[in-house]
């Protein structure tokens, strides 16, 4: 005698079992224990207790939400800087005929930086799974880089000349993104913090 | 895995606003049931966390887009299944998915019946069947919500979850590995 196969149980189960599947199954005990095991099997599925996850993720998780919105800040405030400076270089720079090596080493420290950030916009660290341990880096670093953009902003509001101390907060800002970056893309667990 | 949680109207909207204690609110209310979902069609714990985690940061992510369509739970949960299934193709890519009765640890020699519970008999399916079964059967998706899911045919998830039931009554009735 030709029993049920699993895939005409299954259907039989979900009310799309064929005529001679039916018939079959109210005439053959085997395939009515079988159907009813298949029940069971279900049941004791969907019995079984939850599991909890063994660690909490949670504090991870947050550090990456709040270093994405600080990194969009950042973003914003690299953007307003870039614009002051600009502003800036056409009125103060000029006098000095675009010859200054600070100019020269101030515009070269914005371009890395600028570099730096489409890098790690690229990567896109918010969709990817990281350690605790660079989260909480990455969080640091974002917090000093946000830092240095305070006093960029400050200065840049002050109109002034080519300042070393201008300089030098740029050069500062491209090292620390470039942990930031180190962090990301290369999951370093050590960058001198 | 039956959830009957209902989460206030106002959580969801200080979460839609990125308010950080609203989004731990609700990793707390779904963290248990989407870790649970996750290790249910996964093998290993440490990838469960990974799609717990990923989950969450697309639901903070995403949470402005979420319409209040249907239960909060359903939305959180294709999230999850999504990505639980995103990490099977990613290691089936790597492995071509072979891991099976077969080659499962403590394997019993040839031909000696062996009788277990359901857990591990879950356990000795291939990820596919597993994540089909889990997905049908007690989540409650459709064989057609499956296939998209998968990016396969609806006759392919119907047949993944005739295969993987054969297989659990085989490992249940105790007939062991051996075919």
């Amino acid at each position: 005698m030709m029993h049920c196969t699993m895939e005409e149980l299954l259907a039989l189960r979900a009310n799309e079992g064929s005529v001679w599947g039916r018939q079959h199954l109210d005439a053959c005990p085997v395939c009515r224990g079988e159907l009813e095991a298949l029940y069971q099997r279900v049941a004791q599925l969907k019995a079984l207790p939850p599991i909890s996850p063994a660690r909490d993720r949670w504090p991870v998780i947050r550090d990456r939400v709040q270093g994405s919105r600080a990194r969009g800040r950042r973003m914003w405030a690299a953007r307003g800087l870039a614009a002051a400076a600009l502003i800036a270089g056409v009125a103060v720079l000029r006098p000095f005929g675009g010859t200054s090596a600070y100019a020269n080493e101030l515009e070269r420290a914005k371009q890395q930086s600028a570099s730096l950030e489409a890098e790690l916009q690229q990567y896109d660290p918010d969709s990817r799974v990281v350690s605790g341990r660079a989260a909480s880096l990455a969080a640091d670093l974002e917090d000093r880089i946000a830092t240095v953009d305070g006093w960029l902003a400050q200065l840049n509001s002050v109109p002034a000349g080519p300042d070393p101390q201008l300089v030098k907060l740029w050069r500062d800002r491209v090292n620390l993104m470039q942990q930031l970056v180190d962090v990301h893309v290369t999951n370093a667990a050590y960058v001198g913090l | 895995m039956t959830i009957s949680l209902a989460v206030p109207d106002l959580l969801i909207a200080r979460a839609k606003s990125g308010d950080v204690e609203a989004l731990e609110a609700l990793y707390r209310a779904f963290e248990t049931p989407v870790y649970n979902l996750a290790q249910r069609m996964l093998r290993h714990p440490e990838d469960a966390e990974d799609v717990l985690q990923e989950t969450f940061l697309e639901v903070v992510r995403s949470i402005k887009a979420y319409r209040g369509e249907g239960h909060l739970w359903g939305w959180i949960r294709r999230i999850a299944a999504s990505k639980a299934l995103m990490r099977i193709r990613r290691d089936q890519v790597r492995s071509e998915d072979v891991f099976d009765e077969e080659l499962i640890e403590g394997a019993q020699p040839v031909g000696v019946p062996v009788r277990i519970d359901l857990e591990r008999a879950m356990a000795r399916l291939s990820d596919t069947s597993r994540a089909v079964v889990w997905l049908h059967d007690v989540e409650g998706y459709t064989h057609e919500e499956i296939a998209e899911m998968m990016g396969k045919t609806v006759s392919f998830s119907k047949s993944q979850l005739a295969r993987a039931h054969t297989r659990l009554r085989g490992y249940l009735e105790g007939e062991g590995i051996a075919r």
